[in-house]
């Protein structure tokens, strides 16, 4: 019965923190990945989630009731939202009259934030577009669209995305920025690769960050606080500061500057 | 509107939302991760499902994503790449014939059971006390007898010599 005896110090020290992460998985909070320090650990969470959840059997186990509504609520919104979705907007003449319709935040009803977010994933088009540059789609001098499959939504003008800034848009298949990267426009998906929450631009930081584990993606799309981007710019401050996993680079939806309006490919099945 | 016959999707989630999310929850032990991985599943249905394919179809793609989604909660932790939920294909079928768990927690629950009988009796009753009880530390210690330190060390380890015992899974 060695677990009797008095335990050894590193078990100890092992054993206290390691209690953190029980204390919230059994307080029914959000335990973290960091509070695990190898995968040892790791597996021992699994095992303590899995004996929590078996030791709250039937209602305990249920949904609550309030969330159950709110997910209804967002599917009925898709359902009524579905032809929306699946139509482009009508193409416009070109050029751009000002103040046209765009889509914008405000389209938020139909996709809410979670929605627009995966899809984003869907779209998964990758790239950039230098202003002033060849366009690598054309619009038809009639203003209809010629190429692929899916269409060009605009989602800011030019002017309004300064170097360093970030812009956000959302349209009906897609939640994301348009950035100005030293010049370069970009569209970036606003969900962060790790558990997809939505990312919030810092002007200071010139960074999209995640309020959920603090993922941190530069306007090139890349994960700029994980251990290889720290290692690669020479500024590594060690494993306990960088973001633990390496994520994915943001979505890139494909981008193009016309008449001074930005607009983003949206692709379509 | 609110009148109106639901829409396919608002019908599939009526039918899956709490099988979903028992499912879910049973593996990751809380409840607000459980609701953040029951709406990921959704979310992607909402973008990706079929709604028009037969229900046992409906039913496998649904757990399918489901699982994941909850075995790319658990790959954070173990630091490994995540397969991201979208890797189930729109079109995705199952190889076998469908398998839907029908109570997919007391399936789970059923699993933990037979994992504490297989371990010696001061590490069952630790996790016992702490887990289907629920109690505190130091109420489990108080219990057993035992310092709050040495409650702790003995749930430690009875997780770590649980987590040997249990059998690999795909997850």
């Amino acid at each position: 019965m060695a677990d009797r005896e008095p335990p050894e110090r590193r078990d100890e020290d092992a054993a206290e923190r390691f209690d953190g992460f029980l204390e919230t998985l059994l307080g029914d909070g959000r335990p973290s990945p960091d509070a695990v320090d190898d995968r040892d650990e790791a597996e021992m969470a699994r095992m303590a989630a899995e004996l929590a959840a078996s030791g709250r059997p039937g209602a305990e186990s249920a949904p609550d009731p309030a969330f159950v509504e709110q997910m209804r609520r967002r599917m009925r919104e898709a359902d009524a939202g579905i032809d929306a979705v699946r139509q482009p907007p009508p193409v416009r003449e070109q050029p751009l009259a000002e103040g046209t319709a765009r889509w914008r935040l405000t389209r938020r009803q139909v996709l809410q934030a979670g929605f627009g977010a995966a899809a984003g994933m869907a779209a998964g088009v990758i790239g950039a577009s230098l202003i002033g540059q060849a366009q690598r789609r054309q619009i038809g001098g009639d203003g209809t669209l010629v190429t692929g499959e899916g269409f060009w939504t605009e989602v800011a003008r030019l002017d309004e995305v300064q170097p360093g800034d970030a812009v956000r848009f959302s349209t009906p298949a897609f939640d994301g920025f348009v950035v100005n990267d030293g010049g370069t426009i970009r569209a970036l998906s606003s969900v962060c690769t790790h558990m997809g929450c939505t990312l919030a631009y810092r002007p200071d930081w010139q960074d999209l960050r995640c309020p959920c584990h603090g993922a941190s993606f530069g306007l090139d799309g890349r994960l700029a606080n994980g251990k290889t981007a720290w290692r690669a710019e020479g500024a590594y401050r060690g494993d306990a500061h960088a973001y633990p996993i390496e994520l994915p680079d943001l979505v890139r939806p494909e981008v193009k500057v016309a008449d001074g309006a930005i607009l983003v490919w949206t692709a379509q099945a | 509107m609110a009148a109106t016959e639901p829409g396919p999707f608002e019908r599939v989630y009526d039918q899956h939302v709490v099988g979903i999310y028992r499912f879910v929850y049973a593996r990751v032990g809380n409840h607000p991760d459980a609701e953040d991985l029951t709406a990921q599943v959704f979310v992607r249905a909402v973008e990706q499902l079929d709604t028009t394919r037969d229900p046992g179809q409906i039913a496998a793609w649904l757990y399918r994503v489901a699982h994941n989604a909850t075995a790319d909660y658990w790959r954070a932790f173990y630091r490994l790449p995540l397969v991201g939920t979208d890797h189930v294909a729109p079109g995705w079928e199952p190889a076998e014939p469908t398998v839907v768990p029908t109570d997919p927690d007391d399936r789970a629950g059923a699993r933990v059971q037979a994992l504490l009988r297989r371990l010696p009796d001061h590490y069952r009753r630790v996790l016992e006390l702490r887990f289907l009880q629920r109690l505190s530390v130091a109420e489990t210690a108080r219990t057993m007898g035992i310092s709050n330190g040495n409650a702790r060390v003995l749930q430690y380890r009875a997780l770590r010599r649980a987590a040997l015992l249990e059998e690999p899974t795909d997850g």
